[in-house]
């Protein structure tokens, strides 16, 4: 598996500096998680690592090539994208939905044996074999969710990319689906997620990059990043870092900085 | 077989290169043509008219004769079918239908939009020498001929006012009758151009004496329609009723045209 | 799905057969043969009419559905890029000036109008992939393209002119020829084609245009196919029969069932469904008694009412 980085990234949207040299190296088998308050630039840069926006200066890398620069297919077989927004246009049902997956791997001649295998697996990875039938407007809100991760996992990538993936679940499948990300990055895949809430990137991630304006305040593993003061100076919030009786940590966060 | 049908076939060679061949089957595709076609041929040569002369409406040939002929719609495939010689139209067929016509082989003659009396009367000659009555299209054109003298009176203005307030200027069929029955288009006053459209401010401005209305025929006496600053003008501007269906066909609807035109100026001639 | 693509091919074939077989005049099984001159009529007028309502059905069809996809808009119609309008104008342009004298100019004109649509388009909408600001830009070449054509018949010369324009402009297919058809069928073809390939990126487009472009989905060159397909197509139509509308809007509603709402699926079989509501209604339109024949587009604005108060019923249904 190639590591993916980027290479002092600059991006301005609107006039407005979004991303600010930011350097990063990312590693493979490893869940990373991007932070930081609403603007920091989190989305703009897990988009210029999928190559879905052009930095202004600067260049994310995929083993050492530009991103950008790879041919759409193959760029689009090694990094898969999950998007905020769960659209879903058509009321396909969820057998199909996940079967656009595979479309950077499938020839001229529609889906093969392969794909159906492929497609197969990400239903299993995310338990929505029983749902393989039903249309998407049928489903729940987590099981649509659980659907559009089984897409991006068809495509077996060697990156994926997901922006808040967890954002409107409840708690149950909040677990669920967190537990397929990190069974992903243990099978040797990179994962990289943007998400809001600090206890879901203390559970779920492996290393956490908190960004702040456009910059990097702090970039590494989870235990050594996720401290009160590096926290203090992303969000402007104090907050109390506790472990529970299993060993996990939580973050409550009590008043401004 | 007898003798005299063995004379016939003799004959028959010298019949055909005679001055009378076998007379031409004809279908006409156009309703004012049908008017012409019906009184100079001989029923058995008209193997079909338009459907539109046998509605009320828009037909120039009183409907009970219009009924004893079978109708078409226009299309070739019709037209194909029934294998005439000749097919009559107007100026403005469907360009598929002539290309289908044209790649078919079926002859076509086409009739523009007369613009003067003179050019509908030379029509009729034409027709009626296609259809091989040439003496029977004499007759009509000298009875067009007569009915279309220009009278002798001082023109009178007026005005033909259409649907719509479409309104014939100069180089139109009507205008040439306005002229000859002794009336004065005044559509010129109006700067309008070959057909246009008349803005009723316009006429009510300066209204001429006659006002030749389309609308007051369809409706028959007084109707609505008559807008109410034109029903103001009553005691200047004197209003008639002319059927739509006289405007633009010629041939034998000249006649009755002319007839109503006449009647009218001679109305006038009394209280000007 | 192949077992319906299998009954809407049988039920294209019966209706082609009907369609050389109806019309006003009655022509029986035994004069079909070369020997009786009516087989004219079959060979000459009804077989090209056919094949050309199949060739328009198909194009108005794949048309509609590559631009309902394209869109994610259900309600979307071929029409809507104003290549069908800019077409329409440069047909009437032509019997404005009095060229259609000359068979083969009005076509011509036609598909020079489609062309400098497409032109214009490109040039209005830039190199933007926005489909706001495309859409915008249809609405300003079918606005402008629109009112000339409105203009062109207020303008008319005679009466007669305007009304020639006013019967053209609402599409038929009477008495068209093989001439017609070697202009319509290769350019349907070749815009067919253009469209087909899309359908993998029209269904990547159902998650939306990020999730599409991070499956390889190129926008821009997306958008060329779009707009090249269904100017072909649809400029292709207009040229031989006229503005014929509501096909590429109903058909793809009504084989989307069929296509598992999968919007490149419903290429094909809407391609089949098109040709077989235009060759239905072509050959009703023939049976209607009436003093001219009843024209095929008005036909299909007749069965446009019925059909959304249909889909606006099943809705409301729903949703209550």
């Amino acid at each position: 598996m190639s590591a993916l980085a980027t290479q002092a990234l600059t991006l301005s949207l609107g006039g407005r500096r979004v991303l600010d040299e930011v350097t990063l190296a990312l590693a493979p088998g490893r869940v990373t998680a991007l932070l930081g308050p609403n603007g920091a630039g989190k989305s703009s840069l897990l988009a210029c690592l999928a190559a879905l926006r052009r930095p202004d200066s600067g260049a994310a890398m995929l083993g050492g090539e530009d991103v950008a620069a790879l041919p759409a297919r193959e760029r689009a077989r090694r990094i898969g994208f999950l998007p905020q927004q769960a659209d879903v246009h058509w009321d396909v049902d969820v057998r199909a939905l996940v079967t656009l997956g595979r479309l950077p791997w499938r020839g001229r001649g529609g889906a093969g044996a392969a794909d159906r295998a492929a497609v197969e697996r990400a239903l299993e990875a995310t338990a929505t074999t029983a749902l393989a039938g039903r249309p998407v407007e049928q489903l729940s809100g987590g099981e649509r969710a659980r659907a559009l991760l089984a897409r991006v996992l068809a495509g077996e990538p060697e990156w994926l990319l997901a922006d808040e993936p967890l954002a409107s679940l409840d708690p149950a499948h909040q677990l669920d689906v967190g537990a397929r990300l990190r069974a992903v990055a243990a099978a040797g895949a990179g994962v990289v997620l943007v998400v809001h809430d600090l206890n879901l990137a203390a559970r779920l991630a492996d290393a956490v990059v908190l960004l702040r304006a456009g910059r990097v305040v702090a970039a590494g593993d989870t235990a050594a990043v996720l401290t009160p003061a590096a926290i203090a100076a992303t969000y402007g919030v104090a907050v109390e870092v506790g472990v529970t009786a299993g060993g996990e940590r939580y973050i409550v966060p009590m008043g401004r900085a | 077989m007898g003798a005299r049908a063995l004379l016939l076939m003799l004959a028959a060679p010298a019949l055909v290169s005679a001055a009378t061949p076998r007379a031409p089957r004809i279908v006409s595709i156009n309703p004012c043509l049908d008017a012409v076609l019906v009184r100079v041929a001989d029923p058995a040569q008209i193997a079909s008219i338009s459907a539109y002369s046998q509605d009320a409406r828009s037909s120039s040939i009183p409907l009970a004769l219009a009924r004893r002929f079978p109708a078409n719609a226009g299309t070739a495939e019709e037209v194909v079918a029934l294998r005439p010689d000749l097919v009559v139209a107007g100026g403005h067929v469907a360009p598929a239908t002539v290309a289908a016509l044209k790649r078919l082989r079926v002859p076509l003659a086409q009739f523009a939009v007369p613009a003067t009396v003179e050019e509908s009367v030379a029509q009729v000659r034409e027709l009626a020498a296609r259809v091989g009555h040439p003496a029977r299209g004499a007759a009509m054109a000298a009875r067009i001929e007569a009915a279309a003298r220009t009278a002798r009176v001082t023109p009178v203005p007026a005005l033909i006012f259409g649907a719509g307030g479409l309104v014939p200027g100069a180089g139109t069929l009507p205008d040439d009758l306005l002229t000859r029955a002794g009336f004065r288009n005044a559509s010129a006053a109006y700067g309008l151009a070959r057909w246009d459209v008349l803005p009723l401010e316009h006429l009510v401005a300066a209204p001429p004496r006659v006002l030749f209305s389309v609308a007051a025929a369809e409706g028959g006496g007084e109707r609505a329609e008559h807008h109410p600053a034109l029903r103001r003008l009553a005691p200047r501007l004197t209003t008639m009723p002319f059927p739509a269906r006289l405007m633009n066909c010629g041939g034998p609807t000249i006649v009755e045209a002319m007839a109503l035109l006449r009647g009218a100026r001679a109305r006038l001639g009394e209280g000007r | 799905m192949s077992r319906a693509t299998l009954w809407l091919l049988l039920a294209l074939l019966l209706a082609a057969a009907g369609s050389l077989a109806a019309g006003k005049v009655w022509v029986p099984l035994d004069a079909w043969t070369s020997a009786d001159p009516r087989s004219i009529i079959i060979v000459e007028l009804r077989l090209p009419r056919t094949i050309l309502a199949l060739t328009v059905g198909a194009a108005l069809g794949v048309a509609g559905a590559a631009m309902q996809g394209y869109l994610r808009n259900p309600l979307a119609d071929p029409g809507l890029f104003g290549v069908s309008s800019g077409a329409a104008l440069g047909a009437v342009c032509a019997l404005f000036f009095g060229y259609a004298a000359q068979a083969w100019l009005l076509p011509l004109f036609a598909l020079a109008g489609a062309a400098a649509t497409m032109a214009l388009l490109a040039l209005i909408a830039g190199r933007s992939a926005s489909l706001v600001v495309f859409t915008l830009a249809g609405m300003v070449l079918t606005s402008l393209t629109g009112s000339l054509t409105a203009l062109a018949i207020s303008l008319a010369p005679t009466p007669f002119v305007a009304s020639e324009i006013v019967t053209w402009l609402m599409g038929a297919l009477t008495d068209r020829s093989w001439d017609d058809v070697w202009l319509a069928l290769p350019l349907v073809a070749l815009g067919i084609a253009v469209l087909a390939r899309t359908a993998p990126a029209l269904d990547a487009l159902t998650l939306g245009e990020t999730a599409a472009r991070s499956l390889g989905v190129e926008p821009r060159r997306l958008q060329r196919a779009i707009v090249l397909g269904v100017a072909l197509t649809v400029g292709a139509t207009v040229a031989s029969a006229g503005v014929i509308g509501f096909v590429g809007l109903m058909v793809p509603h009504l084989v989307r069932p069929l296509a598992r709402h999968r919007p490149g699926a419903t290429l094909w079989p809407s391609a089949l469904a098109g040709a077989l509501l235009v060759t239905v209604a072509d050959t009703l339109v023939r049976l209607v008694p009436s003093a001219s024949e009843l024209r095929l587009g008005i036909a299909m604005s007749l069965l446009g009412a019925p059909f959304f108060l249909y889909l606006l019923l099943r809705l409301r249904r729903r949703l209550a």
